[in-house]
Order: structure tokens, then sequence, then C-alpha cells
């Protein structure tokens, strides 16, 4: 691995001269490449990228997301998805493509505050996300707690291979599904669970700052009382 | 709260294309060169029933301005001091895009600027508007009223105010005592300086004066610079949804201030006629 | 008539000629808003919000290929020496839009069509050149709220009192001096967003008060680079 250098841009600032198509979060004028966000930018030779620290969450086709059910009408159910616009879970895609409404009220499958985990079907800016939930574990989730984070702060939350998150639930007892929207829902043992939420809290608090696992590393040893070499990371996991 | 409404025609890219494929020859698509002003139309006087008032044509943009001047009491803090009031209505008939009602924020920006370039080059001398001190002044009202949109509102408006305001002739206030009242003999409002303000937009990389309504349609940006009869500049206002570069401001506010020089002796001699009459 | 320059070239304030007001600002200031910055400028104090990109209401007003912009610029109704009633009035009018066509050139409205992005300023303490201490604070608001941007823009007053050309004008020196010309300018892209002027200028001073504000809009931008670095990257690591 080459050396990388990481510097904390704001937007207009200078990321490299280079005759390359701007990644996410920057953009191009003439020879050079300039930062779009308040963000990280990592430069490896021509490899650039700027990681966000803030931002909404832009659906993605694909995306696992947890979202609340806030409406319904007789064709679709909506669904806050933490974004820009709701999105809409068709019916159809729950009772099939002969689905009529005299057939059935939406509101028996699901109903307004029903909390569900759904990938995104399809997006483009000139319509409003659509949702899936056919597929493995998608659909409602009954219970749980919901806890929302900065979707930029997804990434580190999750960790290289899941590293993190598992990390977090096995030192707690407890299991996190994680949206890219930023929603998570921890369940698992009662006593547990607010140690997860703290130990989530702590990870979008300091996601951009180095020695973040060590930090949860302790911070998961001192409440629990254990060794740290216990609370191990996932190897392959370096800062 | 301020939003960006469309409040002119939609051009389509074909026109914009062409629009743009002239500008690169240093042309317009009405044939003017870039610093050139459409044909400026005056009328002093048309409202007898006004103390002054003025018509001014920049192409088919039209602004009618009527003042009148009353007798009110000054504001606290310049109690020596007239009053002077600049109130624009881009009334419905004048573009399909206006609705009747309360001024909207480009109205009142329009009001704003060309009350400034008045006020600001001293026009007008605020304290001879004193008819006693801390008591009652003259209290002079700029009403304008425009009846055809075409671009440029704010030179058409300012030239039609500064010409209306330059050819006031006013009943003169009568003091007995505390009383003040207005007799028949009217004087005359001296102006100490002839503001002109020079309106130029850029498109693209282009610096055009006077814009006409297509233009303005397409306009990135705009600029307002007033002068007053010594050169000097007296009030600026950059408008529209983009920026100038600071070159492209240096080089403006010295073609513009040369522009100023001239349109001033189109409005000095239209004044000039009026009196004689 | 107000003396506002003494014999050793000192202004009424005790600063010299060129020099700015201390400038405070910070970012991430309120729970609610998307992005949020505080700024106190002089004896300026304001707060910005943002909000956005959000669903567009009323719908009509959407825009098919980008995000509507909408600025609100108000006074609280103690920020100024005399009660200004809270209803806006015709310059705040007016400042609202000047804002919103000051930053509108630095947004990417182009990513979110059919949103709106909603930039509120609330004056709680005036003290002159509040526009372009506001358009300072929304620009690093706008940052805070992760919305994409071609550039920061940063704004300074300068202007003219007892014949010397001055920067970073306060509320007396607006009123008893001789001109006032806000620029609101973005660093990177060399593009002034907004430029206004009252009172009489030669050319030379002109060009020597329009240099001297792109001079103070750098040193400005600085300020607000700072305050984005403080607000995120300061490890708030807090006892459990």
């Amino acid at each position: 691995m080459g050396k990388i250098q990481r510097k904390f841009v704001v937007p207009g600032d200078l990321i490299i001269r280079a005759d390359i198509r701007p990644p996410p979060n920057t953009y191009r004028m003439g020879d050079a490449i300039y930062s779009l966000k308040v963000g990280l930018s990592e430069v490896e030779g021509k490899n650039i990228r700027v990681i966000p620290l803030a931002g909404k969450y832009v659906p993605r086709v694909d995306d696992l997301v947890i979202g609340v059910v806030i409406d319904l009408n007789a064709f679709a159910w909506i669904v806050d998805i933490n974004s820009f616009f709701p999105a809409y879970l068709p019916a159809s895609d729950v009772f099939g493509k002969r689905y009529s409404p005299e057939m059935i009220d939406l509101s028996r499958k699901f109903d307004v505050g029903d909390v569900i985990l759904a990938r995104i079907a399809t997006f483009d800016r000139s319509k409003d996300p659509m949702l899936t939930v056919s597929g493995p574990k998608l659909g409602r989730l009954n219970s749980g707690h919901l806890v929302k984070i900065s979707p930029v702060k997804v990434p580190r939350l999750i960790g290289r291979k899941g590293s993190m998150s598992k990390m977090i639930e096995q030192a707690t007892g407890t299991r996190m599904i994680i949206g890219q929207n930023g929603v998570v829902v921890v369940t698992g043992p009662p006593d547990k669970i607010p140690l997860a939420i703290k130990s989530i809290e702590m990870v979008e608090r300091e996601a951009h700052l180095a020695g973040l696992t060590e930090d949860v590393q302790n911070f998961l040893s001192r409440k629990l009382g254990v060794k740290p070499s216990t609370i191990a990371p996932y190897r392959g996991d370096h800062e | 709260m301020s939003a960006a409404e469309r409040k002119h025609e939609f051009v389509d890219s074909m026109r914009r294309e062409q629009m743009l494929s002239e500008l690169s020859f240093g042309r317009r698509l009405d044939g003017r060169k870039f610093d050139d002003y459409r044909p400026i139309e005056i009328q002093i006087g048309p409202i007898v029933k006004a103390d002054g008032s003025a018509l001014v044509k920049i192409g088919h943009t039209t602004a009618l301005v009527g003042v009148k001047v009353q007798v009110g009491n000054p504001f606290p803090d310049t109690p020596d001091e007239g009053i002077l009031t600049v109130n624009a209505d881009v009334l419905p008939l004048a573009s399909p895009y206006e609705e009747p009602g309360p001024p909207d924020e480009d109205t009142i920006e329009l009001s704003r600027v060309v009350d400034r370039g008045i006020r600001e080059s001293h026009m007008l001398d605020m304290e001879s508007l004193a008819i006693i001190k801390g008591k009652k002044v003259y209290s002079v009202f700029v009403d304008v009223t425009v009846l055809d949109v075409d671009g440029n509102l704010f030179d058409a408006v300012s030239y039609a105010a500064v010409a209306a305001l330059a050819t006031t002739k006013h009943r003169k206030a009568e003091v007995k005592g505390e009383e003040v009242s207005l007799s028949e003999e009217r004087i005359q409002l001296k102006p100490k300086t002839i503001p002109i303000s020079i309106t130029t937009a850029k498109i693209g990389e282009y610096l055009i004066i006077d814009p006409d309504g297509t233009e303005e349609a397409v306009m990135d940006a705009r600029v307002t610079f007033t002068y007053d009869s010594k050169g000097r500049l007296c009030a600026t206002q950059k408008g529209g949804t983009f920026g100038f570069t600071p070159a492209e401001i240096l080089k403006q506010v010295d073609t513009a201030r040369l522009k100023a020089a001239q349109n001033r002796k189109i409005l000095e001699d239209a004044i000039k006629v009026a009196k004689k009459k | 008539m107000v003396k506002l320059i003494d014999k050793k070239n000192l202004r009424v304030d005790g600063r010299k000629l060129d020099e700015l007001r201390p400038i405070k600002l910070q970012v991430g200031v309120l729970k609610n808003a998307d992005g949020s910055a505080y700024i106190e400028w002089g004896r300026n104090k304001i707060m910005v919000g943002v909000y956005g990109p959000k669903e567009c209401h009323p719908k009509h007003m959407a825009l098919p290929d980008r995000a509507l912009l909408k600025c609100r610029y108000h006074m609280a109704p103690f920020s100024v020496d005399e009660r200004k009633p809270p209803q806006p009035s015709r310059r705040e009018i007016e400042l609202s839009k000047i804002i919103r066509e000051a930053l509108s050139p630095a947004i990417v409205l182009e990513e979110f069509p059919r949103t709106a992005i909603e930039i509120y300023v609330e004056v709680l303490q005036s003290d002159g050149s509040s526009r372009v201490a506001s358009i300072t604070a929304a620009s690093a608001a706008l940052a805070d709220a992760g919305i994409p941007m071609r550039d920061l823009v940063a704004g300074c007053a300068v202007g003219k009192v007892d014949g010397k050309i001055i920067a970073d004008v306060s509320d007396i020196e607006d009123k008893e001096g001789e001109v006032d010309l806000p620029v609101a300018y973005m660093p990177n892209l060399d593009l002034v967003t907004l430029l206004q002027s009252d009172g009489a200028l030669t050319k030379q001073e002109f060009e020597k008060a329009f240099k001297l504000a792109l001079e103070k809009c750098r040193f400005v931008y600085d300020i607000q680079r700072n305050a984005l670095l403080e607000g995120f990257m300061k490890a708030k690591k807090e006892v459990e």
C-alpha cells in the first residue's frame, strides 16, 4: 500500500491537479479536482477520494435501509427513509402484480408507525425512491431500539468487513441492523442495549479520528469490567 | 422569505444558442453592440396633476413617474431634513409574470436601488426642504408605475425619477406662526446633480449594457452602477444568482462611467427643453 | 459632525484603518437544523440555520432540474437601538434576496431537483455590516449541513470615513461616514457574488476600496475554514 495522505478539506479546496474524472463529493474545474464538501481527502498517487463528514442520505439502488411507515394510500405505503424525499413501497411488491385495492387493506400488512427493513429498488432524481421488501430478512422489524446516526458515519460503524459492528455486538451480546440511511435498530438483552447505543454514539462522534477502534475497545472493556484484549476487533481492521 | 421565482419568459435552448453565437461575434440578437443602449425616449410633464412627471422608454420598457410634494413631519433622527420616498409598482398589465398585490422582492429591490441612486448622489439638498426646522418639512413622493417590461427596469425607472424630480414645480409652503399651508405660488426643486445609472448584464463571459427582456431571461448576473455629475460612483447593486470576477467589475465600472456621461447629456437636454416651455 | 478618525489615524473603537473587528464563528450549534452557524462579528450576533435538501413546499414552486434556494434575513425586534417591529421591512426583504443571490452561485443546486434548501438568518444584535457577516455564517452553515458547494462565500464591507478608506464598517461608521461598500467573494473561484455601494467614490477610491475588500474577504475565508475544522475535527470525547 502506498502512502495515503489524509487532509481536512472544505468546499473549494484543491485536492489534486490531474486529468481524471471527479469522484463523488468533488468537482472538476480546468485540470484540477476540488472538494464539494467538508470532509477528509485521501490522495494515493492519482487515486483520490473525499470522505464527507456531513450530509443527508442520498438513496442508492440496492442500499439496505430502515424506514418508518408514515402514510399509506390505496397503492403504496409511504416510508420515511431519513432522506430528502419519502420513499414508496408499492403494494404490488408485497401482494404481486395482480394486486388491486379491493383485495386487501394495506394497513393489515404494514401500518403507520411500523419500522421496516427494505432495499432501494429504484431511484433517479426525477422520481421519489421506490422500495422493495422481497428478499431475505426484509420486512417489518418488530422490536428493538431505533437509533439515528449521520449517514456518512455508517461505513465506520460497520467497519472493514463488519469488524466494528461485530466487535460491539459480540462484546454486548446485542444485534445491530444497520441501514445505509443512518438508521440502526438494536436488539438484545435490555441491560446491554444502552451500552451498545453508547458505543454507536461514540463511533458517530469520533468516526473521522484515528484510534477509534481502540477507543471503542477501551470503552467497552471499562464498562464491562473485562480486559480490552477480550474485546477483540476482527483481524484485518487497522486504523 | 426570498426564493427564486421565474419572472420572465422561458428562453428555449435554440434562442440561447443563437444569442451566445452572436455574442461571440460581438453582436446582440437585436444587432446592438455590447455597450449600446436601445433608443431612449423621454417625455417630461405628461401628468399635469403631479408636481413633476416623466415618462421614459428604453426600447419597449416603459416607466412613468409622478412626483408629489406635500408637507409632513420630519423623521426624528433628521429633524432639519425633508423626506424622500421612492415607491415602484410594476403593474400586472406590464408583464404576464406580474400579479396584483403588494410589491414583491424584485420590485422592492428596484425601489430601493433607485432611491439610493438619488439619495446617495445628493441630487436633492434635503436640508433646503425644511420648512420649520424640527417640525415641518417638504415630503417628496416619487411614485413609479411601470407600464411595460422588456428588460432593464433599473435604468428606465431611474431616468424617469430623475427627470421628474429635476422638473418638479411644487406649491410653496407658507408659514403663519405655527401654521403651515400650501400657497398657490410654485417653486422649482433644484437638483444639485443628475445621477445616472448604467446596468450591465453578464451572459457567459460577455458583459452587455442595457439588457432587453430576452437577455435578462438568460443572464447570469447583473450590476447597476450610478454616477453623479462629477463622475463619482454613488451607488452600486449587483443582482442575479451568479457572480462577477474582480476583473470584470473593475473593467465595467469604468465603461459604465463613460456611458453615464453620454446618457446624462440625453437627460439634461430633455430637461432643458422642458424648462423652456 | 462626529469625528470618526483621530490624529493617530485610529477609528472610534481604536481600530486601525484596515483592521477588522474580532470575529468568532462556530458551526453545528443548533440541534434541529441540518446545518447551523453562529457568528459574533464585533457586536453583531447572528444565528443561521439551514434546512435541506428537503421536500419543497409549496409543491408548485419546486424546480424540475434543481433545488429551490430560499432565504430569510430577519432582525429580532431587540437587535437595534430603536425597537424594530417583527414584520419583515422592505430592507429585510431586499437583504433576503441579496443574501440568497450571494450564496446561490456556490451551491450545486442541480444535485437535488425538486427539493428546497432553506436558509434562515436571524440577527440577534446588529452593529454594522450584518449582511456580510450573515453571508459568512450562512456559508459555514451550508457546509455544516453537508450541502455540496463549489466554494465558501466570505464577506466583508469596506467604507470611507473622513475621506479615508476603511475595512469593516461598524454601525456608527455606516451612519456617520461617507461610503459603505459590502462585498461577498468566493476566493477559489475568484467570483464576486455580492457587491453594493452607497456614497460617492472617485475611480481611484473605488479601486482601492474594492481591492481592500477582496483582501479582507480572503482573511474571513480563513476564519470560516478554521471554524469548520474546529467544529468537525475536535474530538468531543465525553466522560462516560
